[in-house]
């Protein structure tokens, strides 16, 4: 077995937590039932690797079951990467049907035509997504393992999710590739970005609770536990505010959970709008500012703003649009004439 | 007392430019006078180099009993026996490589504001690892320095014997800042707490720093808010141009070379109230929790970083008066 296929499975499964080695390994398929026997998983983490090299080593493994295993790993620990959304275009409107086999053939030709060096690995998943691994060399060196890139692409749909390597050069080389073995004719990327790969596929498959126009006029039953209050028009006038806010919160986010982003960002390119009376910057040049928001769930956060009382209900749609328009990256411009409603979003 | 609340602080400085009553932060009628940049002969960029682009901790520091200038040397040498005898006794610092700290104690003449001010005080850990050799040069691994800048307040109400120097400032492991601090509470006689930024402050800090010009591309101006007490946590960065910002405060500030707590009010209301027009998020009511512009940056836990030498003086200046007024 080749020393640098060793090392890289030893390091695969010093990443695993030592709980975990054992479930992945059977996931893996490629040691028998009889060799995992053999292993002890109570020991340290660095032992229990080098028994695992040594029974790769009684195998034979090569770098394409190696590349198998990282898969495995980088699926279940999905959400540890970042991931991009892309878009591809098709022409027509036609639905062809779609061949495994081909897709995959394609795509390795596509790819390796352009770069001989590389490292492809496929894998299927449950939910229609073909996991592709890619792991990049140049014209001169053999590819390198430790930092390959992630597509995962649902065959039923226009989408695909890509956790890039750093070599940010060999996107295009991907892209194209993806084009080639599909039959889409362009690609772009979206303003789409999170950790977590599977609320980015809820927003671009529409799979949350989406906000519904209608007006319930039923003020909430019992939910709040009001406090003492010996003047009942304090009391009520609370509730009716609450039970405001709550509807319209329902309204723009929708009943169910939130897809779980991490951070949105608006470029501001609009012009600064001061009150006369203030005698300040008041100029038709845009006020240039980007704005960033972060939370370890986004649209939860942003939800709980108005009920908290540090923002306006409805809250602006600016902030609520960002399921239903698949963006977190925005580029704000001032619209002609109408005030306030007057941002567009290119 | 606490930074922003109440209790009366008198601040009155002995400035280049006359007397003024400055308060940094409390009343709206609270003034201040912004030293000018400082030109080149008052301090040599080459001493005070060391002190930009870092991270400072800051710490207010009661005035220091019976300090002699002369002494340098024996302080050294003693603070570097209570460091070694400390690490004796099974607190050591740094894991692994044994480490022979050695002390500099050195006075910085540039970096004081005005005539009652004390000369800076620097302090420098440095190590030999003892695997090396003799030729090897002794790697720094904590600075600290006290200073005082225009902190006239304190200085001139100071009885026989006591040193100012109100400010502390240090960059290296938290472990070698105990020792150090210890060394110097127990030889003479001082209280070191570390200083919170409020958001008040804060916001004086980036309207003054907003208006200061710059000659080149500068960095934005950036204000970060916290609003903890949600089931999620958010974080907002807002940044602006910097000369976007500085249009802004130069229509905002109505006297050059002077700030009114009003000025600083109405700027960030102004911030507040763009921000306000495009997201109905009232920031205002969240918490300001770091400003960051080319000038300095700084954070409310009490960490600043010091980006322009011209402006060195103002940001310590600033820093002192926050010192000063944790003391009092």
């Amino acid at each position: 077995m080749d020393e640098t296929v060793a090392e890289y499975i030893r390091r695969t499964v010093l990443k695993i937590p030592r709980d975990e080695i054992k479930m992945m390994l059977q996931k893996w398929g490629f040691l028998s039932e009889a060799q995992l026997q053999t292993l002890n998983f109570h020991q340290i983490k660095d032992s229990i690797s080098q028994e695992v090299v040594q029974l790769c080593e009684e195998n034979s493994a090569d770098i394409k079951q190696a590349a198998a295993l990282d898969i495995i790993y980088n699926h279940i620990y999905q959400n540890k990467r970042m991931w991009s959304v892309y878009e591809m275009k098709k022409s027509g409107e036609e639905v062809e049907y779609f061949d495994i086999t081909d897709f995959k053939k394609r795509f390795k030709r596509r790819l390796q035509s352009t770069l001989k060096n590389v490292t492809i690995t496929f894998k299927e998943y449950e939910d229609n997504a073909i996991w592709i691994r890619v792991a990049w060399g140049t014209p001169y060196k053999k590819p390198n393992q430790y930092k390959p890139s992630y597509v995962v692409y649902h065959s039923q749909t226009p989408y695909v999710f890509i956790s890039a390597s750093v070599l940010k050069s060999n996107l295009p080389l991907l892209c194209q590739a993806l084009i080639g073995a599909t039959n889409y004719h362009d690609i772009r990327e979206m303003e789409l970005r999170s950790h977590c790969l599977n609320s980015l596929k809820d927003i671009v498959f529409k799979r949350y609770s989406q906000n519904f126009q209608t007006h319930t006029a039923k003020p909430l039953q019992g939910e709040d536990v009001e406090p003492e209050n010996a003047d009942k028009r304090i009391v009520q006038e609370n509730r009716s505010e609450k039970e405001r806010i709550h509807r319209l919160n329902q309204e723009v986010f929708g009943t169910g959970p939130q897809p779980k982003l991490e951070f949105a960002q608006y470029k501001l390119e609009t012009s600064f709008k001061s009150d006369p009376k203030m005698d300040v910057l008041h100029k038709k040049e845009p006020f240039r500012c980007l704005v960033k928001f972060s939370s370890p769930h986004l649209l939860e956060s942003l939800k709980s703003l108005a009920p908290a009382g540090m923002a306006d209900a409805p809250l602006s749609p600016l902030l609520t649009c960002i399921p239903h328009k698949a963006r977190n990256y925005f580029k704000i411009k001032e619209k002609k004439g109408l005030y306030p409603e007057s941002f567009v979003s290119p | 007392s606490s930074n922003g609340s109440g209790g009366p602080r008198r601040l009155s400085r002995a400035l280049p430019f006359g007397r003024s009553h400055g308060r940094l932060g409390v009343s709206s009628s609270g003034r201040l006078i912004v030293p000018a940049p400082s030109s080149q002969e008052k301090a040599d960029p080459q001493k005070t180099a060391f002190l930009l682009r870092k991270a400072w901790t800051l710490y207010s520091v009661t005035p220091l009993y019976r300090f002699r200038r002369g002494r340098l040397r024996d302080y050294a040498r003693l603070l570097g026996a209570f460091i070694a005898a400390e690490k004796q006794k099974g607190l050591a610092v740094e894991v692994g490589v044994e480490l022979d700290i050695k002390v500099a104690l050195s006075s910085l003449a540039d970096l004081r504001g005005s005539e009652l001010d004390q000369d800076a005080l620097l302090v420098q850990l440095s190590s030999r690892s003892q695997a090396s050799s003799k030729n090897s040069e002794d790697k720094v691994v904590w600075s600290g320095w006290f200073c005082s800048v225009f902190g006239d307040d304190l200085s001139e109400n100071v009885p026989e014997h006591f040193t100012c120097l109100p400010l502390f400032l240090t960059h290296g492991a938290e472990s070698y800042t105990s020792l150090v601090g210890s060394w110097f509470q127990k030889t003479f006689d001082c209280c070191f707490r570390r200083l919170a930024i409020s958001p008040l402050n804060l916001s004086w800090m980036v309207a003054m720093w907003a208006g200061c010009k710059l000659d080149r591309a500068a960095s934005a101006v950036e204000l970060v808010f916290s609003v903890p007490r949600l089931a999620q946590p958010l974080d907002i960065s807002y940044a602006i141009h910097p000369e976007d910002a500085k249009a802004l405060w130069d229509t905002v500030q109505k006297t050059p070379g002077e700030i009114t707590q009003e000025e600083v009010d109405v700027f960030m209301d102004c911030l507040y109230a763009h921000f306000h027009r495009h997201f109905k998020i009232h920031l205002s009511a969240a918490k300001l929790v770091k400003v960051s512009t080319g000038i300095a940056s700084a954070q409310c836990d009490g960490i600043v970083k010091i980006l322009h030498s011209q402006y060195l003086p103002g940001v310590l200046m600033l820093l002192t008066e926050l010192a000063i007024s944790q003391i009092q």
